[in-house]
């Protein structure tokens, strides 16, 4: 076994076993500081898929600003607030748990249905493009490539978000004015 | 296997250096204050007090590490560590040399920015687990002013990289003195491809520069906590903010942590403003002080003596302007920075398109 394929075991298991105890544990704090090895054991991932600038993006947007957000709002929020959902009750199988044990059953049931199905040692697409040459080497810079790619063919869905954003950060400021209470 | 030995050993050396930053830091900080407050510092342990914070590190070390009853104890331990690991990981991407860097990453400034960011986090958990309203928040201030104040050092730090059109911070550093392979022109209408020296760094690149060096270099005081923008651990108010509780090792890691972050803003703003590696010295005629003094030895010598001067300004800062006030701060931060930091941006836009 190659000192990649070992990174990528260890990786994976790091990332599955914290979601598992990010979904499990009552102590929300925790969950979340957890959420974030989480985050950084997909970020090694990404890496080793070669797509090192997602990895980064995936540090500054989830860890830097995502995950710091929602401490804010668990620390504004105050301890007996938190302590409530640790007081539940802890049955695995009750009616409240039913639709969310729905929806993951069915959502595994596609997943491994779809494992099954792929070849993903053959797949068409990939094989096109490797014909065409328009496949990306591992030495390749990125970050040219994902801006010139940005700025021509995805220009519209690129501007679309970016109007999307600017919207909901002006909203978001004017929802947040103290404005006149006459 | 032998690059792996190699990689140990360059991590291992980062990691006392920046151990052995923080011991003479401190020290120099003692002594900086006594200047400024017309006093004389440490002066009992050793000539001239030198071995003053050596003698500090050796009590803390000894001393009980004292985890509060009703501490989350996981988050209270775990906290100082990360803390340091996410400036200490910064330093893998930096250059201090022609040819020498520690990782030649193609994405290095992006990375340093992300792996900073998690700083953020630490401080939080630190503040979090250490059950205290003080702490808390110290945390929760630190956490508002190092996310408003990442986005002016954002914006300047790219307004540089349009400029310089890479990522790469080697690549950054070379193109900024005799070695660049572009040719570099000061204030983009004399071109110095040949003299290098002071007038081909960035600042003097391109007029705007100048601007974002002081927007950055104000920002990454806030980044790193440092007076004027401590108010995260104002003692007059706070006791000593996100670490109050910290004692022996953990408190050592916290302050490690704080002088290695003040080093490694201050190599980035050199690297990206101050020419990098490269000499200040111009090559005047047939004086050909730049080709004299570029090289590897040349280029640790350089950088760390720039770096040393910039963290000597940041010592001088805090001893001699007072403490923003919170609403002073954001708003220094989103009224006064982010639009300049913007205006830099655009500027840098236009400069690269039509006179470069």
């Amino acid at each position: 076994m190659s000192l990649v394929q070992a990174l990528f075991y260890v990786m994976s298991f790091i990332a599955l076993a914290s979601a598992v105890y990010v979904a499990t544990t009552t102590n929300l704090v925790r969950s979340i500081f957890m959420f974030f090895i989480t985050l950084f054991a997909l970020a090694g991932l990404y890496v080793l898929a070669l797509a090192d600038f997602v990895a980064i993006t995936q540090i500054v947007i989830y860890v830097g600003g995502i995950l710091v957000l929602i401490l804010f709002a668990f620390m504004l929020s105050g301890k007996e607030t938190l302590n409530a959902i640790g007081r539940e009750r802890k049955t695995f199988i009750s009616i409240g748990n039913l639709p969310a044990l729905l929806l993951a059953a069915l959502f595994l049931i596609v997943l491994v249905n779809m494992i099954f199905k792929v070849d993903a040692d053959n797949l068409e697409w990939i094989k096109k493009s490797v014909a065409l040459k328009n496949d990306i080497q591992p030495d390749a810079a990125m970050t040219e490539n994902i801006g010139v790619n940005l700025m021509t063919t995805y220009l519209l869905p690129f501007e679309a978000i970016s109007i999307i954003l600017m919207v909901a950060l002006i909203g978001a400021a004017h929802l947040s004015r103290k404005g006149d209470r006459s | 296997m032998n690059f792996y030995i190699t990689y140990f050993i360059i991590a291992t050396g980062l990691f006392s250096f920046s151990a052995l930053f923080a011991l003479f830091g401190v020290y120099a900080e003692r002594k900086v204050a006594a200047f400024i407050q017309d006093r004389l510092g440490p002066t009992e342990t050793g000539k001239y007090g030198m071995l003053q914070t050596i003698a500090d590190i050796l009590k803390m070390l000894q001393k009980e590490l004292i985890v509060p009853a009703a501490a989350d104890k996981l988050l209270f331990m775990l906290a100082p560590a990360i803390i340091f690991i996410a400036v200490y990981l910064g330093f893998a991407a930096l250059p201090w040399g022609p040819g020498l860097a520690p990782s030649k990453l193609n994405l290095g400034l992006y990375y340093i920015f992300a792996v900073l960011s998690i700083e953020t986090l630490g401080i939080l958990m630190a503040g979090w687990g250490s059950n205290n309203k003080y702490s808390i928040l110290g945390a929760m201030r630190s956490a508002a002013q190092i996310i408003s104040y990442e986005i002016p050092a954002g914006f300047a730090i790219i307004s540089v990289v349009m400029i310089a059109q890479t990522l790469n911070l080697q690549d950054i550093a070379s193109q900024q003195g005799i070695l660049s392979p572009e040719g570099v022109k000061f204030a983009g209408f004399w071109d110095v491809s040949a003299i290098g020296g002071i007038f081909s760094w960035n600042i003097f690149r391109a007029p705007h520069l100048l601007i974002a060096f002081v927007i950055y270099f104000i920002a990454s005081l806030a980044e790193s906590n440092r007076a004027p923008f401590d108010i995260p651990e104002a003692e007059s108010e706070l006791v000593a903010g996100f670490h109050t509780e910290y004692t022996g090792l953990g408190f050592a890691f916290v302050f490690l942590a704080e002088y290695s972050m003040m080093f490694l803003v201050s190599m980035i703003a050199v690297v990206l403003f101050l020419g990098a590696w490269n000499t200040p010295l111009p090559n005047i005629g047939p004086v050909q002080l730049a080709t004299w003094t570029t090289g590897a030895w040349w280029g640790i010598l350089w950088i760390i003596l720039k770096t040393l001067t910039l963290a000597g300004i940041q010592m001088w800062i805090r001893w001699t302007l007072p403490r923003l006030r919170v609403d002073k701060l954001m708003a220094l931060s989103w009224k006064v920075l982010t639009p300049l930091a913007f205006l830099c941006m655009l500027i840098s836009g236009i400069w690269r398109l039509w006179l470069m």
